[in-house]
């Protein structure tokens, strides 16, 4: 059955997104987009009883107010926004019949900064591009290619499978969100690391690096010391541009970590695909949750890790979002 | 210079990035493509999408299909299978864009710019200068004599970095320093050795000599040729730009507007890399038009 889901107020930058995102277009400029979080936003599916690709709302910051018309099994994991169904409580981390009728408040993120709310059958928007993922910046995907509005309307998927309600997941399978605004963030070297110098690439580990407000779903900008340069960023062609950290335009990797001038702006989600910045280190995908889940003026120390060690994290984060964690 | 093997360097957990050099060198550009080519046929197992650009590849891959050696590896041998880029012969279209050169809403954007920001020269004038041309007119004679390459569809959706193929037209050029706060969209811009097309508006840095009436991607879908696919040019193909005047640019637009546009598009041809280089020597750089 389909259930309608009224829009009373959108939230901040309240959008659908589906799991893994959109591919396949990433050569015409298309980043993937797709939940910032991934284990909250799977494990919120998995619970409701959806398959964890199925669309759901990425709540940023401060989440939606939503009207049900109808019952509905729905899950919220991730941030913590003292949700509230018609003035009670809301579980976090279960998945919980809303009766039609009733309204889901949330407020502002108390701890973390994005939840990721899940409803049985998954949200029913047009497929764009292989995907339902909202892409603000063009227009594409989610509901009517943007965030949510008041007074839409939200509908749900039939679903082939069961709402399942009074699931929860286990405390050990949840992502720990940082309480102290802390973060160790894991992160590979390359594509453009020699053209940071050793002492750079040392500046670059031992320094603690402040989110800056200016930062979204594009690109995490970072404040810290000035990084220093390799010869070949120094003495190089003119095609590359004047400041060390120009480069003949390349392709950027989902995850790296660009250097504008001295600003370290690490391209997530929905970043442009290529352009004229180096890109000296990448955050592997398992790390994506920690960068969601932080707020401005958090601090991130970065911890080297080896490809291999990051595609283990990535293998352990896909075998959590999985039924046994759910209980 | 391009690298005796190409190089190679992982980027994260999924992505690994090829380099055929470290200039803009056409040729690297050529064997970007070709591999991308390759790829996109989807001869190696785990490979799921690819990001080509002036000298370079970003490839994304699942890990669980295949290991970062082993796609180096695989990499490594499909370089080898192409060989020589002049044997490389790639799927190129022409696709004819209507421009309404020297145009009143660049013009207004090098003035705003010029008025708020730094004070700077006409671009077409710029441009015609630093390049030793007679004057503006004859700029836009030298820009539309060209098919220009499509080296790479990036950055934001649709919007095309090209190269000009014929040597005589050929044209150099400085960015703004410090970027512009504002573009219209469509206008057209030259920059370093690259033109480019704004497919949204917004801050840039490319001179500009003038505008298109087309849109060259769509999100809405709402043009037929955006049903499959929702921007219009591919790395690889090859733009030629049409002058026309302000009555056919409004028309155009009309036509755009009511769906009844016609997008010119020839597919027939294939570009062979060596028979283009041929030619380029043949010709020469000296000459103008």
């Amino acid at each position: 059955m389909t259930v309608k889901i009224e829009v009373l107020k959108p939230g901040l930058e309240t959008a659908v997104q589906d799991f893994p995102g959109r591919f396949g277009f990433w050569e015409q400029g298309f980043p993937p987009s797709g939940p910032f979080d991934m284990w909250s936003f799977r494990l919120a599916n998995l619970l409701v009883g959806n398959k964890e690709t199925a669309a759901g709302l990425e709540c940023q910051f401060m989440g939606p107010t939503l009207f049900f018309t109808e019952d509905c099994v729905v899950a919220m994991c991730g941030a913590d926004m003292n949700s509230k169904i018609d003035g009670e409580s809301m579980p976090m981390w279960k998945s919980i019949l809303v009766k039609g009728g009733q309204e889901l408040t949330c407020g502002f993120a108390t701890k973390g900064a994005r939840a990721y709310l899940a409803v049985s059958g998954g949200i029913d928007v047009p497929d764009v591009l292989g995907s339902r993922s909202t892409f603000h910046m063009a227009g594409v995907g989610g509901l009517e290619g943007h965030a949510l509005k008041a007074n839409q309307i939200i509908k749900t998927g039939i679903s082939n499978e069961a709402p399942m309600q009074g699931r929860q997941v286990r405390q050990s399978c949840r992502p720990s969100i940082s309480t102290d605004g802390r973060w160790e963030i894991e992160i590979v070297l390359g594509p453009n690391d020699d053209w940071i110098d050793k002492a750079g690439i040392k500046i670059f580990f031992d320094s603690e690096w402040k989110l800056q407000s200016r930062s979204n779903r594009t690109g995490y900008r970072l404040e810290g010391p000035d990084l220093t340069f390799a010869e070949k960023a120094i003495n190089k062609g003119p095609e590359h541009g004047e400041h060390p950290s120009n480069i003949l335009d390349h392709g950027y990797p989902v995850g790296s970590v660009n250097l504008c001038g001295q600003t370290p702006i690490i391209l997530v989600n929905d970043a442009p695909s290529a352009g004229g910045f180096i890109n000296p280190f990448t955050v592997p995908s398992a790390a994506f949750w920690k960068l969601a889940q932080s707020k401005p003026n958090d601090l991130f120390k970065f911890r080297c890790i080896s490809v291999e060690e990051a595609q283990k994290l990535r293998r352990d984060l896909d075998s959590v979002c999985n039924e046994g964690s759910i209980e | 210079m391009k690298f005796d093997t190409p190089n190679f360097s992982p980027c994260g957990d999924h992505f690994a990035m090829v380099q055929f050099g470290d200039d803009a060198s056409i040729d690297l550009n050529f064997m970007a493509l070709g591999l991308t080519a390759i790829l996109k046929e989807g001869v190696i197992d785990g490979v799921l999408d690819t990001n080509p650009s002036y000298n370079s590849v970003v490839v994304e891959y699942d890990f669980d299909r295949i290991t970062y050696l082993d796609l180096v590896k695989e990499l490594q041998k499909l370089v080898e299978g192409i060989g020589s880029v002049d044997k490389l012969i790639l799927d190129s279209r022409v696709v004819y864009i209507p421009a309404l050169y020297l145009d009143s809403e660049t013009r207004w954007c090098i003035k705003d710019y010029s008025e708020k920001i730094k004070q700077r020269e006409y671009d077409p004038k710029f441009v015609a200068h630093i390049n030793s041309l007679t004057d503006e007119k004859q700029l836009v004679r030298v820009h539309s004599g060209t098919e220009h390459w499509v080296v790479a569809v990036c950055s934001t959706p649709g919007l095309p970095l090209m190269r000009a193929l014929d040597p005589r037209c050929f044209l150099t050029s400085p960015k703004y320093n410090p970027p512009r706060t504002w573009t219209t969209l469509g206008a057209i811009g030259v920059g370093g050795l690259s033109t480019s097309i704004y497919t949204t508006p917004g801050p840039g840095g490319y001179n500009l000599i003038g505008r298109i009436p087309i849109p060259l991607w769509d999100p809405k879908q709402k043009h037929a040729i955006f049903k499959d696919k929702v921007v219009l040019l591919n790395a690889a193909d090859r733009v030629k730009f049409m002058p026309i005047d302000l009555e056919e640019f409004e028309y155009i637009e009309k036509r755009i507007e009511d769906g009844s546009y016609e997008f010119n598009i020839t597919a027939y041809q294939k570009f062979s890399v060596g028979a283009y280089k041929r030619w380029a020597v043949s010709v020469g750089s000296k000459a103008r038009f």
